[in-house]
């Protein structure tokens, strides 16, 4: 069987029915990435979330914007773009995936570096949890410390203490100047040159390996490739442009390498052995949050 | 030198013991007569840890595990400079730790630095200087407050606007469960992810109502290369606050954004930190512009002219760190320069959304007029993060009741115009009362079971942050004779 709930209550009254009877629920956002992370329990029957899309309140002067779960990036994107603004959000696997798995699997992008991972611009949830609870911690403003952080909690839980239903995000202004470019490096070392050019006194705004892959398709030859992402105002780009160009032989490249960057598959997560007390810790959260272990079971062990 | 307090009885007074800042300070209030006994018994080593504060870890988790073995209830604190009545501990025993204060490790290249909890926020900064680094979240307390207390509170400060609070730049610690557990959070030590949930994320900011930390990894962040800090002068609250939405809405990220009104001038300019604010101003705006000398003049013009746009008298701008420092001092002292003029003050904390700050100074205006009380605003425009203060005499009734009356009117408007009760102080007690004005009894429902999670019997910093009558199941009662000092 397949749900599909239209609204919140139908999604409450579902997952709290769900919980009674024991029946496992695998929550789908927009589908995009099915087999990421451990596989969910076979008998989990799929629960779409779709219907929980749309742009909900777009406030452009406090840089902040609230959307349903459904929204995809790159629906986030061109709405914040016509603003001039963008959510630095831009997760690896691309922009079909929604916000709500974004936040819900806390995937990072290339941005992550310079402006911080999915968990530091999220702003507030409104989550149903295990039990069908409707639960909307965090808020709508920049700066909170308002009660326990469920929102901190929730980002990176794949689903498993609730089904993510909006989010509320913080927006930045686009740079002024902003400038893609890619850099021979020494195929040694191409790691080095990376953590070199972070240092430098004009950091980027992004900075990754050309996976061998993609080379060909952007006329790059068979040489280790960094590409770089320069962003500012015009005196700050002037500036890293040159630092750019002492790293090794430099030329300026569509920005649309970001996004194939993003599609290429991704490397797997080494996972160190979670120590005991922390086992203990995700258990007892687990079971506060979904007693009856019916959302995505199995898939965070 | 104190002497060891309680006896064996249950007394129903609260001891507070204190010789002197070192000696003991502690308060008992109504524990049971066996934990007591067993806390207080005259060669007991606990006791004697506690008295003079644990010097170590190890003494910390051992008082931890004393009382956790008691089912006493307890306070973890820092240097007690919390705004929020989050430390305050009647009827607990509080664990000071301000005696934790090594800086374990200093790791340039990885950036980060592994303090103990009572290592101050400024003593960081200093020691990581060498290195071109610095901790970045700087509350106004910070040559005082301790790293352990900014982890429980998620502080914030004037820098937080560009660089990020607290939960920002914590990237593990070690934390002691109320249970005497100790459990590593986050990735301290850089290994790798371990999977799992957000623990560091849940930690940061829940209050000492989870545990004790007592070992944090944090971040460093680099100095930036240039600094200018520039000092716009309004003669209107409104110009000032529509200048922080312009300067903004052009895409330039301060460091900081910073307001301070006419009766917060007035306070500074006539206190020992007088920063030469011009005091016929009805709002000054404090700007610093920071990070690669490239491109950094652009950005400071740009907001010279943003601000003149929006009607500033004069914008002044200082690049040298002796006149930044005078520019600062006077914001970073000002609530200290208000205790000038009266002998109390109430320190405020709400956030509005940005947009909505000219509409906030207004009715905060008329607010203060109504109950005529005097409403000095210092705050953080820039993330909309608002310090309604009012100095006032605690010793008159009448006065108090305006003062508690036109408190309550503010923090009800900053809810109703979608913001929030605290940015950076935390609920504590004195928030406790707003917490259902924000959150369904669903919400705040969950937010006990998260704390459940960490400290089942509700031992660590009891009554605070969530309103008791949220948390099921609370049994206090026959656990411990304990007064819960936070019924709503």
């Amino acid at each position: 069987m397949t749900f599909r709930p239209s609204t919140l209550a139908e999604l409450s009254e579902l997952i709290s029915a769900s919980a009674t009877r024991g029946k496992s629920l695998r929550i789908v956002g927009r589908g995009t990435w099915l087999d990421g992370g451990e596989a969910v329990r076979a008998n989990a029957e799929p629960l779409h979330l779709d219907a929980f899309g749309g742009i909900i309140e777009y406030e452009p002067g406090d840089l902040t914007i609230t959307v349903g779960a459904a929204t995809t990036i790159a629906e986030l994107d061109a709405v914040t773009a016509a603003h001039n603004q963008w959510c630095p959000l831009s997760p690896w696997g691309g922009n079909a995936g929604s916000v709500g798995a974004t936040i819900a699997t806390a995937t990072a992008g290339p941005y992550a570096q310079a402006l911080g991972l999915p968990r530091d611009h999220v702003l507030g949830l409104e989550i149903v949890d295990g039990t069908g609870k409707v639960l909307r911690p965090g808020g709508k403003v920049v700066k909170n410390v308002a009660g326990f952080d469920l929102v901190r909690l929730m980002t990176g839980a794949w689903g498993t203490l609730g089904a993510i239903t909006r989010v509320s995000l913080r927006l930045r202004a686009r740079p002024a100047v902003d400038e893609t470019w890619v850099v021979e490096v020494d195929a040694m070392r191409p790691i080095d040159a990376g953590g070199a050019f972070r240092q430098c006194s004009t950091p980027p705004l992004a900075c990754a390996l050309v996976p061998d892959g993609l080379r060909a398709s952007f006329g790059l030859g068979e040489h280790a490739h960094l590409v770089v992402r320069i962003a500012g105002n015009a005196g700050y780009v002037s500036a890293a442009r040159a630092a750019v160009a002492a790293f090794g032989r430099a030329h300026a490249i569509d920005a649309g390498i970001w996004t194939a960057l993003r599609e290429a598959p991704p490397v797997p997560a080494v996972r160190v052995p979670m120590a005991a007390g922390v086992r203990s810790l995700n258990a007892r959260i687990k079971s506060a949050f979904d007693p009856a272990n019916i959302l995505n079971p199995g898939i965070m062990g | 030198m104190a002497t060891i307090l309680p006896t064996g009885r249950v007394t129903g007074k609260t001891y507070i013991a204190s010789g002197s800042m070192t000696a003991i300070q502690y308060h008992i209030v109504k524990l049971s007569a066996a934990s007591t006994a067993a806390v207080a018994g005259a060669n007991d080593p606990v006791l004697g840890v506690l008295k003079n504060k644990p010097a170590d870890a190890g003494q910390a988790l051992q008082v931890v595990r004393a009382l956790a073995q008691h089912g006493t209830p307890f306070v973890p604190r820092g240097a007690g400079t919390g705004l929020s009545g989050g430390a305050l501990a009647d009827g607990t025993v509080l664990l000071g730790l301000q005696r934790l204060k090594r800086i374990l490790e200093i790791d340039p290249v990885r950036r980060i630095a592994r303090v103990e909890p009572g290592v101050v926020n400024a003593t960081l900064t200093k020691a990581a200087t060498p290195f071109g680094l610095h901790y970045a979240p700087d509350p106004s307390s910070q040559t005082a407050c301790t790293l352990g207390g900014n982890l429980a509170e998620n502080a914030g400060g004037p820098h937080c606007l560009k660089y990020g609070v607290t939960l920002n730049h914590v990237v593990g610690a070690v934390v002691a469960l109320p249970d005497g557990e100790v459990v590593t959070l986050g990735d301290p030590h850089g290994k790798g992810e371990a999977g799992g949930y957000d623990l560091i994320g849940a930690f940061v900011g829940s209050e000492g109502c989870f545990g004790v930390a007592i070992e944090l990894t944090v971040k460093l962040t680099p100095n930036p290369e240039r600094i200018v800090t520039l000092l716009a002068d309004f003669t209107s609250i409104n110009d000032a606050a529509m200048s922080t939405s312009a300067i903004i809405a052009e895409g330039i990220l301060p460091a900081a954004l910073e307001m301070m009104d006419q009766a917060t001038i007035g306070a500074v300019e006539a206190s020992i930190y007088a920063a030469g604010y011009p005091t016929d101003a009805a709002a000054v705006l404090l700007v610093e512009v920071d990070g690669a000398a490239a491109g950094l003049d652009d950005d400071v013009q740009a907001v010279d002219r943003i601000c003149r746009a929006h009607g500033a008298r004069d914008v002044r701008i200082a690049t040298e760190p002796a006149a930044r420092a005078r520019l600062w001092q006077g914001r970073k002292k000002a609530f200290g320069a208000m205790g000038r003029i009266a002998p109390h003050l109430v320190v405020q904390d709400a956030v509005v959304p940005r947009t909505r700050l000219p509409a906030l100074l207004a009715q905060i205006a008329v607010i203060g007029e109504k109950h005529r009380v005097k409403v000095c605003n210092v705050f953080h425009a820039g993330d909309g993060n608002l310090h309604p203060n009012i100095p006032y005499d605690a010793g008159n009734a009448d006065e108090s009741a305006r003062v508690h009356a036109a408190m309550q009117e503010i923090m009800l408007a900053c809810i109703d115009a979608g913001g929030t009760i605290t940015g950076e102080h935390g609920v504590g007690l004195d928030k406790l009362a707003y917490m259902d004005q924000l959150f369904s009894p669903d919400t705040l429902d969950a937010m006990c079971r998260l704390r459940d999670v960490f400290d089942p019997d509700r031992r660590a910093n009891p009554g605070k942050v969530v309103p008791v009558r949220y948390c099921r199941e609370w049994k206090a009662p026959n656990r411990r004779q304990m007064t819960d000092g936070a019924k709503p």
